[in-house]
C-alpha cells in the first residue's frame, strides 16, 4: 500500500481510517447534530468540500495523488463505504434527528441509530464529494460533447447533494394547528418549541370526503381478519348489494352513511341523523355458504360519540366495519402576510399552497373527531436551496435520458 | 373488469409472446416476432386499463398491482432489447420471467380494494411507479442472466457481458429516474424531497449498488467478470429488500410512509 500508482487498496484504507475517525470523534462529541450545517460551520465544512479538490487540481495536477483521487479507484471505495453505512441504517431503526440519544447502548454510541447526523457517515459523505467534485474538474477541462452525459450525472448529482446538505441548515420546517373559524400565527418546531410567524393562517373550512365503509370477517378468539393469510373486505359501494367474504354470502340491505344509534333493551338500532356526531352504519344479513347458518343485524365502525357495532356470525367470527378511510381532506383558508397581502386558497394533501416564501401543506386533523373534525393541522415549510437542489435533479433526469439513449453505443465502440 | 378476468388475459397475452419468443429464436422471424410480442403486450394492457378504469384509480398499490405492471414490462423490455441489440433468445427469456409473475398472480391473488390514501392521489403516483417497474424489469433480466453466467463460467465472454453493461444501463437511467420522481413528488406530499424514510434508505442503496457496478465496468471492461456478475446479484438483492423486503424488516415496521398493503 501506499506505492503509486495508488489504487483500491489506499481507498478501501481512506475510507476505513475516516470510518474509525469517524467513530472516535462520535465516541467524544456524540453525533455531529447540526454542527455541520449552520452558519459558520457550513462555510468550513462546505469551504472543505469546494477547496480541497481546487487545491488539487490547480496544484497537484501531476501527482499520483490527484490521479487516484479524481479515479475510479478512489471512487468505487467511497460508494461502496456510503453503501454499507446506507444499509447499516435501513437496518437499524432511525431516531428522529431532533431527538437526543443517551449514550449506552452500542449502536447509540455508533451512532448508527442517526446514521445522517453521525460523524462515520458525515467523514464519507465528504470523501465522497470531494471525489465527485475533483472527476468534474478533470472532465471539465477536457471537455468533449460525449461527455455530456457525464458532466450532467455528475454535476447534477454534485449540485443537488451539496445544495440538499447545506440547505438543510437553513431548512424551516413547522407544524401548525388551526381551529375553524380562527387564525393562527404560531407553529411548532420538531422539537416543540414555539415560534411565531410572519404570516397568519385564518381555517375558513375544513372538509373531509371518505370512502364508502368496507365490511370485514375477524375471528372471535384472535382478533386477526378472515381468511387468515388473506384477509378480504366488501366495499359497500351502493345498497342494497351482495357480496362474499371469508366463506360467508353477504347481503347489505340498507346503508345509511349518517346514522345515529338508539338502544332499546337489548337490540340496537340505527336511523337517519344528519347532525354533528353521525357515524356510518350498515344493516346487513350473512349465510355460511357451507352449514347455511345464518346472522343479520346492524354494524357500524364507530365514532367518539356512538360506539362501535359488530354482528356476531356464530361462535368464530363476526362481521365488523373498520374505520372509514378518508379519500381527501383539505382545508379553505385565508393566508395574512405582514405587508398587508393576502392569499386564499385550497390546501389539499399533494397541493401545497405557497405563501411570503413559505409552503403550507395539508398534513392531518383531529382524528379522534374524523370527519367532524374542527381543525386541520399544516405543515410550513421555507427552504430557500430548492431551487438549487431542484437544477440538480433536473440535470440528473437530463443526464439518465442521456444514459439510455448513448451510453450503451458507447460501450459497443 | 375484475381481477376473475386476469387468467384469460394472462393467458392469451402469454401463448403470444412465446409464439413471438419461439419466432425470434429463428433466423428470419424478426418481424413476426415483433408483431406477436406486440399483440401480447396490447391484450396485456387492455387488462391494465380496464382495471384502472373500474377502480377507478391505477392499478399500482398493491404487491399484486405492482406484479402487474411488472409481468407487463418484463415483455417490454426485452422488446426493447430484441429491436436494439438482436439477442435472438432474450424473448424467451422475458416471456418466462413474466409468465412467473403472472402465476404468482394467479395462484396468490390478493384482495384488491379500491381505496387509495390521499398522499398518493397524485399525478406523480403513475409515472414514479411505472419508471420503477420498468427498471426493475431490467434489473431481474440482468440478475437472472448473471446467475445463470456464474453456474456455467464457461458461457462468459465479452459478448454477454456488454448485454449486462446494456441491461444494467438502462436499468439504471430508469432507476434513476424513478427516484427523482419520487423526490419531486415527495416534495409536494410531504413538504420535503427526502427524509429517509426506510424505503427511501433502501432506494437508495440500491442505486449505490449499480453505480458501484457501472464504476467497476468502467474501469475494468474487459476482465474481472466474475466480480462484476457478482455486484449485479448483490445490487439485486438489496433492490428486493426495497422493493417488498422492507415489509417485513424490523427497522422499518410501523415507520415507513410507503407501507401500503
Ligand atoms: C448520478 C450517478 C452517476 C452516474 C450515472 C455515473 C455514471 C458514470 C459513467 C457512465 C461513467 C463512465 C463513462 C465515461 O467515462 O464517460 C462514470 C465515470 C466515473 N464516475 Fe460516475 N456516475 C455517477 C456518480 C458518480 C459518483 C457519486 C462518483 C464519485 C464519488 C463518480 C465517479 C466517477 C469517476 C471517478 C469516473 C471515471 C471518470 C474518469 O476516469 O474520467 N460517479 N460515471
Amino acid at each position: 500500500m501506499w506505492k503509486k500508482p495508488y489504487g483500491y487498496a489506499e481507498g478501501f484504507a481512506v475510507c476505513a481510517g475516516l470510518f474509525l475517525t469517524g467513530l472516535l470523534l462520535q465516541f467524544i462529541n456524540g453525533k455531529t447534530g447540526s454542527a455541520f450545517l449552520t452558519f459558520p460551520y457550513n462555510l468550513i465544512s462546505g469551504g472543505i468540500i469546494a477547496a480541497v479538490p481546487l487545491a488539487v487540481f490547480l496544484f497537484f495536477r501531476k501527482s499520483a495523488f490527484y490521479a487516484w483521487l479524481s479515479s475510479v479507484k478512489s471512487a468505487i471505495p467511497a460508494i461502496i463505504s456510503l453503501l454499507v453505512l446506507v444499509v447499516i441504517m435501513g437496518l437499524t431503526r432511525q431516531a428522529p434527528s431532533s431527538e437526543t440519544l443517551d449514550s449506552g447502548v452500542l449502536e447509540r454510541i455508533f451512532g448508527f441509530s442517526q446514521m445522517t447526523s453521525s460523524w462515520a457517515f458525515s467523514l464519507l459523505m465528504v470523501f465522497f464529494m470531494i471525489i465527485l467534485l475533483l472527476v468534474i474538474l478533470k472532465r471539465i477541462t477536457a471537455f468533449r460533447w460525449r461527455d455530456t452525459g457525464f458532466m450532467l450525472n455528475h454535476s447534477g448529482l454534485f449540485i443537488a447533494l451539496f445544495s440538499a446538505i447545506f440547505g438543510s441548515g437553513d431548512l424551516q420546517r413547522l407544524s401548525m394547528t388551526v381551529q375553524k373559524g380562527q387564525m393562527q400565527w404560531q407553529a411548532q418546531t420538531e422539537k416543540g418549541e414555539t415560534v411565531e410567524l410572519p404570516l397568519a393562517i385564518e381555517l375558513k373550512q375544513f372538509t373531509i370526503y371518505e370512502y364508502p365503509p368496507k365490511l370485514m370477517i375477524l375471528d372471535n378468539l384472535t382478533g386477526k381478519a378472515l381468511p387468515e393469510n388473506n384477509p378480504e373486505n366488501l366495499l359497500v359501494e351502493r345498497s342494497p348489494m351482495t357480496g362474499e367474504l371469508a366463506g360467508w354470502n353477504i347481503r347489505v340491505s340498507k346503508y345509511l352513511q349518517y346514522a345515529g344509534q338508539m338502544v332499546t333493551g337489548d337490540t340496537v338500532r340505527y336511523f337517519e341523523y344528519h347532525s354533528e356526531g353521525a357515524v356510518d352504519a350498515v344493516y346487513a344479513s350473512a349465510e355460511n355458504r357451507k352449514t347455511g347458518a345464518k346472522a343479520e343485524g346492524w354494524v357500524s365502525c364507530g365514532n367518539f360519540m356512538f360506539p362501535f357495532a359488530a354482528l356476531q356470525l356464530n361462535d368464530k367470527a363476526s362481521l365488523i366495519m373498520p374505520p372509514v378511510e378518508p379519500r381527501r381532506y383539505s382545508s379553505d383558508v385565508t393566508v395574512y402576510q405582514k405587508d398587508d397581502k393576502t392569499v386564499e386558497g385550497v390546501v389539499e394533501v399533494n397541493r401545497p399552497l405557497a405563501a411570503g416564501g413559505w409552503k403550507i401543506y395539508q398534513s392531518s386533523y383531529d382524528q379522534t373527531m374524523g370527519r367532524w373534525s374542527e381543525i386541520s393541522i399544516f405543515q410550513l415549510v421555507r427552504d430557500p436551496w430548492l431551487p438549487y437542489v431542484y437544477a440538480g435533479i433536473f440535470m440528473m433526469l437530463a443526464g439518465a435520458l442521456w444514459l439510455f439513449i448513448f451510453a450503451p453505443k458507447k460501450l459497443e465502440e | 373488469m375484475t381481477w376473475d378476468w386476469f387468467k384469460f388475459f394472462a393467458v392469451a397475452a402469454a401463448l403470444f409472446w412465446f409464439l413471438g419468443a419461439w419466432f425470434a429464436l429463428r433466423e428470419k422471424g424478426v418481424k413476426k416476432a415483433v408483431i406477436l410480442t406486440v399483440t401480447g403486450l396490447l391484450v396485456f394492457f387492455s387488462f391494465i386499463v380496464g382495471m384502472w378504469i373500474s377502480l377507478e384509480r391505477p392499478p399500482l398499490r398493491t404487491m399484486g398491482e405492482t406484479r402487474l405492471w411488472y409481468s407487463f414490462f418484463l415483455p417490454l423490455a426485452g422488446l426493447i432489447t430484441y429491436v436494439r441489440w438482436r439477442y435472438r433468445w432474450i424473448l424467451s427469456f422475458s416471456s418466462i420471467l413474466a409468465l412467473v409473475f403472472i402465476c404468482i398472480n394467479i395462484f396468490k391473488p390478493e384482495i384488491h380494494n379500491k381505496t387509495l390514501m390521499p398522499a398518493l392521489q397524485s399525478p406523480w403516483f403513475a409515472p414514479h411507479v411505472i419508471v420503477y417497474m420498468f427498471s426493475y424489469a431490467m434489473m431481474g433480466a440482468a440478475a437472472v442472466f448473471a446467475l445463470y453466467l456464474l453456474a456455467r463460467p464457461d458461457k462468459i465472454n465479452r459478448g454477454v457481458m456488454s448485454l449486462c453493461d446494456n441491461l444494467i444501463y438502462v436499468g439504471l437511467a430508469f432507476l434513476t429516474v424513478g427516484m427523482l420522481f419520487g423526490a419531486l413528488w415527495a416534495k409536494e406530499a410531504w413538504g420535503h424531497y427526502w427524509s429517509w424514510d426506510p424505503k427511501e434508505t433502501w432506494a437508495a442503496a440500491t442505486w449505490l449498488g449499480y453505480l458501484v457496478f457501472v464504476h467497476f465496468r468502467d474501469n475494468f471492461p474487459n476482465s474481472r467478470y466474475k466480480t462484476a456478475l457478482v455486484i449485479i446479484l448483490v445490487s439485486f438483492v438489496l433492490l428486493q429488500v426495497c422493493w417488498y423486503g422492507v415489509n417485513y424488516l424490523p427497522s422499518a415496521k410501523g415507520i415507513s410512509v410507503h407501507a401500503y398493503s
